[in-house]
């Protein structure tokens, strides 16, 4: 036969076998390509023939070669299974590692598409934004706005909607007992903006806000399920509420409510507040909260700017409503990065810790296939020596290690799914997307990726250094040395990394439960124990002036404190942790007699209007002068007690008691009588606000809350107490009710749940690392059985054995500490954000996960060590 | 070979058009590839025609499932390529064979007794 020459045609076609596996290229390969050759000498006899030709060939490549590869998958996998089935200790353990990890990431990752990626529940979610008007200078974060103002904006060109919303609670008497119902009062483009339609009747229209529109009402789907039971015959039915008859015009559908849930809908043409000529005429009535919607195309920061502007030229035209002094600014964020700001750093922390999870697991599942291989080097061995290729060897592993990780992948997203609702009201504490956490085709394709990823990387680790040497393997006793050490060396680099990650985890995790300690530890000011709260807010058509607002709660004091179970009661306008609707009450003050430098802010404070017994109550303590008392009501000189920061604050080294503050710009003038102490009342980790008190018969509010402290369990009370507030008003609506141990509970929960999470993950950590370290010395003996026997035969003590193997495992946990150190400062800036009371440098943490990881690791090389020493002379010298 | 013997035909029926063709090339006599595929045309007028990577994928299956065997004697150097492997339909092989043709009859029969085909009368 004439020798064939390599032309490009033959060079096409051998392309086109790379297609096939190389088993199969292997077999027929030359032949394929003898095949062909002759088809095409043939073919060239015909006009057209060798493009026909090409055509078929390559067809039939492609349909014959993926039909083979799965044939070779179903073999590989065959196997993998049967050799499963017959290392099941192996195999459950991988298993569930594996599904540990990528349960893990699984669980994260559904938290962190359901909150963070996933667009918002709304149309043009992507085109809200918030607004936001602050006075910082003042110490107004959050000044909302008023309508005039709302109405300004409303000219924006880069903003085609801006629409007006807050939260008002009124009694809604239809059927049955009078309902608190938490109301949201919105322009009548809410829903149209946010692209709800209703699930029945009808949402706002236009018409609905004009001034003296009939008064309509819309209900959340929740609460006509739970209040009317899915009645769909509701429109159209009417209710009292504010001395005025509304009618039902629709209901919404079971959407995630923005900002928060809400029972009942109103336009603002019926809310009394903000329909009120008054509050409308004035442009520093600012009461309500917006957001708008970016016109199409138009950027936030163009619209940023030309709102800045706006405000600018209001700011020029009326300069008496925007003081100089505070400083007025407005700022527009994104409404989807806003409801998740709280929750991001944390969300994304843990995201990185279930990572570096998975990343250990893949280290010491990559460990343990390490260890196995050894026992089955002569299989493999046996295979190459039948002919089995290098590529099928690996290939053949890698098939095991990614059904082994499918399966534990599978089994993760179980554990996930099976964890949901703890993960939902994990994150719920931190953002108001948590309901819309799921396992959606985006978990489930995340976590199938990572199973594959996980199966191939540690898959492919070991299977890279297996010797398969199908003459070395088979003989009795061998082993080649030099391969030997790169897996030796391998399985050290591997131990190493699980020590770095471990490390990191701990260091972590330690830092976040010494904050949550010292949180913990904080004094709040006051005493939570056997103290409840219930919101009794009066309904101001029934309570129009002060003196019905002081007589209801005088006599609901005295029915109070006759029970016998109760040791002192107050009422308040707020409290300790109270995370109501209202936020800081805050007010400006002068003091008689100093002048403020020019452009200096008047000063801030925070405002609490409570009855004398407010402080016995909650136990806070006086620090000077003396507490309220009953005769302390005359509004116009009401004595005034300030807490200790204030004192500190305005007076330093002086006397406050004594000095006249006015609040009302100099109208009248209060005298300061005592000194309490501070209380943390926005959460354990702010500190405290700049507090002054005067008493409720000097200033009632008709929205204030009864504070009870008992001698039992606060809890058996709530239905007496709350039968008492019908006995002086059967008509009052009691809610929130709350123990104030309940909300500090709460207060705590977020960092509680963050730092258990993370604590968990890194226990997790440390558990599989010392398995790691102890799997690797334990290998790492037993190949050194020869060279401990020859050193103890020629007189090496059983304790210099035990220092030698010793040696050698510290000195990887050395280094894994030295990378370990480096990995948590690097990712130390990502907690700062978390921690209360101490840096995340600390080293009193740093310093005990060194000794607690070191006392870990040295732990798991005794084991092994010891039986090093037990190694006898004469036996290890005759095994080999 | 007991157990070779008592092989059943049935789990490799049907067989797909290709895989019979193939067979039925190699009834009377051992072929290299390109005869195989030259053969497949020839006995059915050129209406079948095997790429060569469809011929060898169903060339690793007959192999796989014994079927089909590689022989060892070759032609004479001088009139033989070294790359060609030569294929022996095996006694299995020939049992499946039959068994698929006698599976092919009863089809064709029972197609005559609905009266969509007419009997062929001896001459």
């Amino acid at each position: 036969m004439p020798p064939q020459r390599n032309t490009f045609a033959d060079r096409a076609f051998r392309f086109l076998l790379r297609f096939f596996p190389s088993e199969f290229r292997g077999d027929y390969g030359r032949e394929m390509e003898q095949v062909f050759q002759a088809q095409r000498r043939e073919s060239q006899r015909n006009k057209g023939g060798l493009l026909r030709l090409w055509g078929e060939t390559i067809t039939g490549i492609f349909t014959t070669a993926p039909r083979e590869h799965l044939e070779m998958f179903r073999q590989d996998g065959g196997y993998a299974l049967r050799m499963m089935r017959k290392n099941m200790g192996f195999t459950v353990l991988v298993i569930s590692i594996l599904a540990l990890g990528i349960g893990a990431n699984t669980a994260i990752f559904s938290v962190v598409n359901g909150a963070l990626l996933r667009p918002l529940p709304y149309a043009n979610g992507s085109r809200l934004v918030t607004l936001t008007q602050s006075a910082p200078k003042a110490g107004y974060d959050n000044l909302g706005f008023s309508a005039h103002e709302i109405e300004d904006y409303r000219q924006s060109r880069t903003l085609d909607q801006v629409v007006e919303y807050h939260t008002m609670a009124f009694n809604l008497i239809g059927e049955g007992e009078p309902q608190r119902v938490v109301t949201r009062v919105v322009s009548a483009n809410f829903f149209e903006v946010l692209g709800v339609k209703p699930l029945l009747g009808r949402t706002f229209v236009a018409a609905d806000d004009a001034p003296g529109a009939p008064p309509v009402l819309v209900f959340s789907y929740e609460y006509w399920k739970e209040h009317y039971g899915n009645d769909t015959k509701i429109i159209g039915k009417q209710f009292h509420m504010n001395g005025k008859v509304h009618t039902l015009i629709g209901v919404m559908p079971q959407i995630p409510q923005y900002p928060t849930p809400a029972d009942v809908y109103m336009p603002v043409s019926t809310c009394p507040f903000r329909s009120n000529p008054e509050t409308i005429k004035d442009r520093t009535a600012r009461m309500v909260a917006a957001f708008g919607r970016l016109r199409a195309g138009a950027t936030l920061a163009q619209a940023q700017q030309e709102i800045s502007g706006m405000q600018l030229r209001m700011q020029k035209a009326f300069e008496d409503d925007y003081p100089n002094d505070m400083d007025f600014n407005i700022r527009g964020s994104m409404l989807q990065s806003d409801l998740t700001k709280q929750a991001r750093p944390t969300f994304l922390i843990l995201l990185t810790t279930a990572g570096l999870v998975l990343l250990l697991v893949c280290a010491n599942v990559a460990n343990l296939s390490l260890s196995r291989q050894l026992r089955r080097e002569r299989e493999m061995s046996i295979r190459a020596a039948v002919g089995a290729s290098r590529s099928r060897l690996l290939r053949q592993m890698v098939t095991e290690s990614t059904i082994l990780s499918l399966a534990g992948g599978a089994l993760g997203v179980l554990l996930a799914w099976n964890g949901l609702d703890l993960l939902i009201s994990f994150a719920a504490r931190f953002t108001p997307r948590a309901h819309e956490i799921t396992l959606d085709g985006r978990v489930l394709v995340f976590s199938l990726g990572i199973s594959l990823l996980t199966g191939i990387v540690f898959g492919s680790i070991p299977a890279m250094f297996s010797t398969a040497n199908p003459y070395g393997g088979l003989k009795e006793g061998a082993r080649s040395d030099a391969s030997g050490k790169v897996r030796q060396r391998l399985r050290g680099s591997l131990v190493v990394a699980q020590v770095a990650v471990s490390f990191a985890l701990l260091a972590g995790a330690g830092l976040l439960l010494r904050s949550f300690y010292k949180l913990t530890q904080v004094n709040p000011g006051f005493r939570p124990e056997n103290v409840i709260s219930m919101l009794v807010d009066l309904d101001f058509d029934r309570y129009k002036n002060n003196a019905d607002v002081a007589r209801f709660h005088k006599a609901l004091l005295e029915k109070v404190n006759a029970n016998p179970f109760v040791l002192s009661s107050a009422i308040g306008l707020t409290f300790p942790l109270n995370q109501g609707m209202m936020g800081p009450i805050t007010g400006k003050f002068e003091i008689q007699g100093r002048k403020r430098a020019p452009g200096e802010p008047m000063p801030v404070f925070d405002f609490r209007a409570v009855t004398p017994g407010y402080f016995k109550t909650l136990n806070i303590p006086l620090i000077r002068g003396r507490y309220l008392t009953e005769s302390d009501s005359d509004p116009k000189q009401a004595p005034l007690l300030i807490n200790e920061s204030m004192a500190r604050h305005y007076w330093g080294k002086e006397d406050p008691i004594g000095a006249h503050i006015t609040v009302d710009g100099g109208k009248t003038w209060n005298p300061i009588v005592g000194i309490v102490g501070d209380v943390r009342q926005y959460g354990l980790d702010r500190s405290a606000a700049e507090e002054i008190y005067c008493t409720q018969a000097a200033n009632p509010t008709s929205m204030a809350s009864l504070l009870v402290r008992t001698s039992e369990d606060p809890k058996k009370l709530i239905r007496q107490l709350t039968e008492l507030v019908y006995s002086v008003d059967p008509n009052q609506p009691v809610s929130r009710v709350k123990t104030l141990e309940q909300l500090m509970d709460q207060s705590l929960a977020p960092p509680r749940l963050t730092s258990t999470l993370l604590g968990g993950f890194a226990l997790l950590a440390l558990i599989i690392t010392a398995a790691g370290i102890m799997g690797v010395m334990a290998i790492s003996v037993s190949q050194r059985t020869k060279e401990i026997g020859i050193r103890m035969a020629l007189g090496a003590s059983q304790g210099s054995v035990l220092r030698l193997v010793l040696r050698q495992g510290l000195t990887l946990i050395v280094v894994g500490l030295a990378f370990g150190v480096g990995l948590a400062l690097s990712g130390m800036k990502l907690m700062q954000g978390l921690l209360f009371g101490i840096e995340p440098s600390d080293p009193l943490t740093l310093v005990g996960v060194t000794v607690l990881l070191v006392t870990v690791a040295a732990l798991s090389c005794y084991g092994p060590a010891r039986r090093a020493t037990s190694v006898d002379p004469l036996t290890a010298l005759r095994s080999e | 070979m007991t157990v070779m013997e008592k092989r059943s035909v049935e789990p490799l029926l049907p067989m797909t058009p290709a895989m019979f063709h193939v067979l039925l090339a190699l009834a009377d006599g051992d072929k290299h590839g390109y005869a195989i595929m030259k053969e497949v045309t020839r006995l059915t007028d050129g209406a079948v025609s095997l790429s060569a990577g469809t011929l060898y994928g169903i060339l690793r299956r007959l192999e796989s499932e014994g079927l089909v065997v590689e022989k060892d004697e070759r032609p004479a150097p001088e009139l033989d390529d070294e790359r060609r492997r030569y294929y022996h339909l095996t006694e299995f092989g020939r049992r499946v064979a039959r068994a698929e043709a006698e599976r092919l009859e009863d089809m064709v029969e029972l197609a005559r007794s609905k009266k969509l085909m007419v009997k062929v009368k001896p001459i």
